[in-house]
């Protein structure tokens, strides 16, 4: 069992005029896989290695399992890390880079051997035992890097960006391989990426960092559905969020948002909660995936009509992006709509806005209203 | 393609005309003193350039027992061979404390390690025949051997922390990790991998130390103790007639130097411009 929590974390490097890391606080569940999200230079590659023992901790405390870590040394942290550049040493075979963790550890000879042919077997390693890092596939070179940090059978697992130096397609294949080994090891994992698609996919949560502090933490679709401020809303998804200025107004007991080309009703379950935001701006969010070129078939009282010019029109196979700008403005929204389009650059249109699907911040904190 | 190919021979002309001179000029009087240390001296006389038709090859013997150049080789020999190890040694450890760890100081002592290259070692020869007069080791092997690890360690720190800089940090966190103290990674991971560089400074650090001869001129008086440079420089002085036995002692002394460079200069040109495997 491990149960690993963060709290109150933080790290600031001499001479730096602000903290890398500052108060993060998160705990991981036994067996959990927990993804440490965000954009380069976040902190979230700081946050790891503070948990790993390879940092000195400026404050906060980490705990394993209840018992605070922080003098502790890494060697004694039952940990194993998976770096970005696989750290194999390059004069060793693969064999040699597997048992060389546990041959520090006063483990038998016999018993090195079980695991390290254990865990080949697991890979598909097993016919490169004899051969160097430099002989190896990027993704040869991966699996290895998993292989030494399976045979030492640790507590926690912690993953620093592994798939950042593979291509787009070995990405996808090592990504659901290692979901498979995870779940079938089960041990307590953090991983580090900035990529949003490993995020949703892998973790059982996601943990979202910006400017070295935690911004929201949730399950991948509760973030994406409900993002805490405008950073985590433009920051998750592809294309990102819609984000256009706007302010709230009430008419007839309904909420109105107003903004440069248009208003529309809220919905009532959303109006409600806007009592003491009426008359002041918002800044009123929309994923593409909400725009729709004809209304959908249902409730069609939901739909708003915004007429809106094309931009541009960006084909990419499986579907279309739409850059429209707003009539009367040069607001512009990104729509995904479907494959097959007759759409060309200057069309006109009615484009469908879902409104229960609007999200609003305060422009003040970026915070979510709604 | 004929045309182009006689233009490119036009202009490489110029640049292969140099290496010709050059080589001549300094491989010319290499090649006149091997075919001198293979002559009698009534030989050389009679026809300077002639070839060693016959050659003495009983000559190497007689300079080896009978002109002590067995002695100086053995004394060179060991000095170099003690001093080379330990600079080597000394020299990879002191890299990879400045390449790798950032403690208080870290910036004075690369400095004051690194000051050593911009020193002439006219500079440093009284003071160290003062020092080595004061702890009784004047006159001594181990005192040379002393004074060449000194004096060859800024050089030796200087190549290794470049090399051992470039070898990626996570390497070193892996082994942390993994248990290992910061001797053995130091043992186990920065030896190995920087085995290029550490090779170049050992063949860099063996081909100057054989041909030092200012500190040995100056701390060893000794016959008996002298190294081959002296050795060369004494036999000179008291044979200067015996052209033919100069030649041989000469070449007693630089074909090991051939040697190692012939047979090693590939992988220490590969070392001085090696990077670290990712």
């Amino acid at each position: 069992m491990a149960v690993i929590t963060v709290e109150e974390l933080s790290k600031r490097y001499a001479g730096a005029a602000a903290p890398a890391v500052h108060d993060v606080s998160f705990t991981v569940a036994d067996r959990e896989f927990m993804v440490l999200l965000g954009p380069s230079g976040c902190g979230k590659s700081t946050v790891l290695r503070m948990i790993a023992g390879l940092e000195p901790i400026t404050s906060g405390t980490v705990s394993i399992d209840g018992k605070i870590v922080n003098p502790v040394p890494a060697k004694l942290r039952d940990i194993a890390m998976v770096f970005q550049s696989y750290a194999l040493y390059p004069h060793m075979t693969v064999y040699e880079n597997l048992a060389f963790g546990l041959r520090r550890r006063n483990i038998e000879q016999a018993e090195v051997a079980r695991r390290v042919h254990a865990a080949a077997a697991k890979l598909g390693l097993t016919d490169f035992l004899n051969r160097k890092p430099h002989a190896l596939s990027g993704g040869q070179r991966q699996r290895v890097a998993l292989g030494r940090a399976i045979v030492r059978d640790p507590k926690v697992f912690l993953f620093d960006e592994p798939l950042s130096n593979l291509d787009a397609a070995l990405r996808v294949t090592t990504r659901n391989e290692l979901i498979k080994q995870q779940h079938e090891i089960g041990t307590t994992s953090i991983y580090v990426t900035h990529d949003q698609v490993e995020a949703m996919t892998m973790g059982d949560r996601i943990c979202i960092m910006n400017q070295g502090r935690v911004v929201q933490i949730g399950r991948p679709l509760d973030v994406y559905r409900n993002p805490a401020d405008t950073f985590v809303a433009r920051f998750l998804g592809s294309p990102s969020m819609n984000l256009l200025n706007g302010r709230i107004d009430a008419e007839d007991g309904r909420a109105l948002a107003h903004f440069a080309g248009g208003a529309v009703s809220l919905p009532k379950r959303t109006s409600s909660s806007l009592a003491q935001h009426v008359g002041r701006e918002v800044i009123i969010g929309v994923r593409p995936e909400d725009l729709y070129e004809t209304v959908p078939e249902g409730d069609a009282a939901r739909f708003a009509r915004l007429h809106v010019r094309v931009v541009a029109v960006e084909p990419l196979g499986a579907e279309t992006l739409l850059v429209v700008a707003l009539d009367g403005s040069n607001e512009e929204l990104i729509a995904r709509i479907g494959r097959d389009t007759g759409l060309r650059t200057g069309d006109n249109l009615d484009i469908a806005l879902d409104t229960a699907a609007i999200h609003l911040f305060d422009p003040a904190t970026t915070k979510a209203i709604v | 393609m004929q045309m182009r190919l006689g233009f490119d021979q036009v202009r490489r002309a110029p640049l292969v005309l140099f290496v010709v001179l050059y080589t001549v000029v300094t491989g010319g009087p290499l090649l006149w003193v091997a075919t001198m240390s293979l002559r009698t001296t009534a030989e050389i006389f009679k026809d300077p350039y002639g070839l060693p038709i016959p050659a003495h090859w009983e000559k190497f013997v007689e300079a080896w027992t009978k002109s002590h150049y067995g002695t100086y080789f053995w004394n060179s020999t060991i000095v170099v061979v003690i001093a080379v190890a330990l600079v080597t040694v000394i020299g990879a450890m002191a890299a990879h404390c400045l390449a790798r760890y950032n403690f208080r100081g870290n910036h004075l002592v690369r400095f004051l390690i690194l000051s050593g290259l911009v020193l002439p070692p006219q500079l440093l020869i009284l003071a160290l025949f003062q020092i080595l007069l004061d702890i009784n080791l004047y006159n001594t092997l181990t005192g040379l051997i002393l004074v060449y690890v000194a004096t060859h360690i800024a050089m030796t720190v200087y190549i290794l922390e470049g090399f051992f800089a470039q070898i990626p940090q996570d390497l070193f966190d892996a082994a942390r990790m993994d248990g290992y103290s910061d001797f053995e990674i130091f043992w186990r991971v920065t030896m190995p991998i920087g085995m290029p560089a550490i090779f170049t400074t050992v063949t860099l650090n063996f081909i100057i130390l054989w041909n030092e001869f200012l500190f040995a001129v100056v701390l060893l008086t000794d016959d008996d103790k002298r190294t081959l440079p002296l050795g060369i420089m004494h036999f000179t002085g008291s044979h200067q007639l015996d052209v033919g036995m100069v030649a041989t002692g000469l070449m007693i002394a630089i074909l090991p130097i051939i040697a190692i460079y012939a047979f090693f200069s590939e992988t220490m040109i590969k070392g001085m411009t090696a990077r670290a495997v990712r």
